[in-house]
């Protein structure tokens, strides 16, 4: 049997919208400035025409594209700054409508503490190691492995599974600075 | 650098990326009938035309239909022209003049032209095999004694009971019918699996034709295959095809949508 090239639209719409080399968003940002794919159009075609007439769509688009356009690629460093150590882990968050834990990548650099989440590149929480202390939270919470970060501005708890390695690496970044009391 | 990426207003209209280092032009083939030329970077390079910094959108469907095949257009010219290229999807648009898209090669050059190597001498097909829904019953009965007796039993029985049966019955041929569609998947998969070098099977098709829309959809997949591969792989189709209650779809060749990975350029 042979192989049919049917010029089937939906086919070829398929391809060329949802398969293709779509170049990633680090990539279309460092080239581009905003990443220029139609999603607008790619909706449409999808049969969104409902979700566009409401206006759905092309917000998200234009939102998404903003955000992107405002995304950092590469967590943004101070000159001569530099990563001393990377970990995934988590924030609270206590203020808002709804309480949560928020995940990101935890970087202890040799002057502050960030967390950094990749897509959309953001630094979700930073403070300056200095004048940092940082408290082990009782053996109640000991499954989520918390710390609680105490700074002049005030104090916000964080969660890591790898707590120990963090609090090791923290204490080289620091020096005699911070304090870890258990 | 975001106030001089907006000032930028010139920008180029990526359709894929192809082997050869020479400068050409494809002629007024392109979406609304762009000039269509290559930039070439050493022995690689980029199918584009030159475009405003803005994203192609329209809310006229036929409009926006069209422009999708007359990029699917320029990707088989580019790749009668220049062999299997990489194929970008639609709408991406590099920001600055051909020097901004020669930087991009540059930049990216061993990895395209990594994934242009691997590509080199294939081309993307696309499987789908049905089966009649009536045919794989009778497969799961036949190799189900307990089933048939059932089956058999029904139609002697009182009205409620026969009931009861009946719906116990077609959940059994469901549950059974789905475990050997599986079955029949996997066989499929790993028949065809020495033709191929890459597969990816997928849960879902975009479109099914009307002949197959009664039909139940055993396996769909995009398969990249070389050159020499094709007539052999066409031969164990038909031979499926072929078999009673079966239907094999086999479409292409497309350029290798499925399998170019760009991830990593960056």
């Amino acid at each position: 049997m042979n192989p049919e090239r049917e010029s089937c639209l939906v086919e070829v719409l398929d391809r060329l919208l949802n398969k293709g080399a779509v170049l990633n968003a680090d990539l279309i940002i460092s080239v581009a400035g905003i990443p220029l794919i139609g999603v607008t159009l790619k909706a449409m075609i999808a049969g969104m025409e409902t979700m566009l007439e409401y206006g759905i769509m092309e917000d998200w688009d234009k939102s998404s594209r903003e955000l992107y356009a405002r995304a950092e690629t590469h967590l943004p460093l101070f000159p001569g700054e530099q990563i001393l150590y990377k970990a995934f882990g988590y924030l609270r968050e206590d203020e808002g409508l709804i309480k949560c834990w928020v995940p990101g990548i935890w970087n202890i650099t040799s002057q502050r503490i960030i967390l950094w989440i990749k897509t959309p590149g953001k630094v979700l929480f930073e403070t300056p190691l200095q004048n940092l202390r940082v408290l082990r939270v009782s053996a109640s919470h000991e499954v989520r492995r918390e710390l609680e970060l105490i700074y002049p501005e005030g104090r916000t708890r964080i969660s890591l599974s790898e707590r120990d390695e963090f609090e090791q690496a923290l204490a080289g970044a620091t020096g005699a600075m911070v304090a870890i009391e258990v | 650098m975001e106030e001089s990426q907006d000032t930028v207003k010139e920008a180029r209209y990526l359709y894929s990326v192809a082997w050869t280092g020479h400068i050409a032009q494809l002629g007024s083939i392109g979406i609304q009938e762009n000039n269509v030329y290559i930039v070439p970077y050493k022995d690689i390079a980029a199918i584009v035309h030159a475009c405003e910094a803005k994203a192609y959108q329209t809310e006229d469907k036929k409009l926006a239909e069209g422009w999708v095949l007359e990029h699917s257009y320029v990707i088989d010219q580019a790749t009668k022209m220049f062999g299997t290229v990489l194929p970008f999807s639609f709408d991406v648009i590099i920001k600055g003049d051909d020097d901004v898209v020669k930087d991009w090669l540059c930049q990216n050059y061993e990895h395209l032209a990594r994934e242009l190597l691997r590509m080199q001498g294939t081309a993307e097909y696309s499987i789908q095999v049905y089966c009649d829904h009536a045919y794989l019953e009778k497969l799961v009965l036949a190799n189900n004694r307990g089933l048939l007796d059932l089956k058999n039993s029904i139609e002697k029985e009182p009205k409620g009971k026969a009931y009861l049966h009946r719906r116990n019955l077609e959940l059994k041929l469901k549950n059974l019918s789905y475990s050997e569609a599986g079955r029949l998947a996997d066989q499929f998969y790993s028949g065809i699996k020495p033709l191929v070098k890459e597969l990816k099977s997928e849960s879902k098709t975009s479109w099914t034709p009307e002949k197959y829309r009664d039909k139940k959809l055993l396996a769909s997949c995009s398969c990249l295959v070389s050159e020499e591969a094709v007539k052999r792989l066409g031969e164990v189709l038909e031979e499926i095809n072929d078999k009673d209650g079966f239907f094999v779809r086999f479409t292409g060749p497309w350029a290798p949508f499925s399998f170019v990975r760009l991830s990593e350029a960056g």
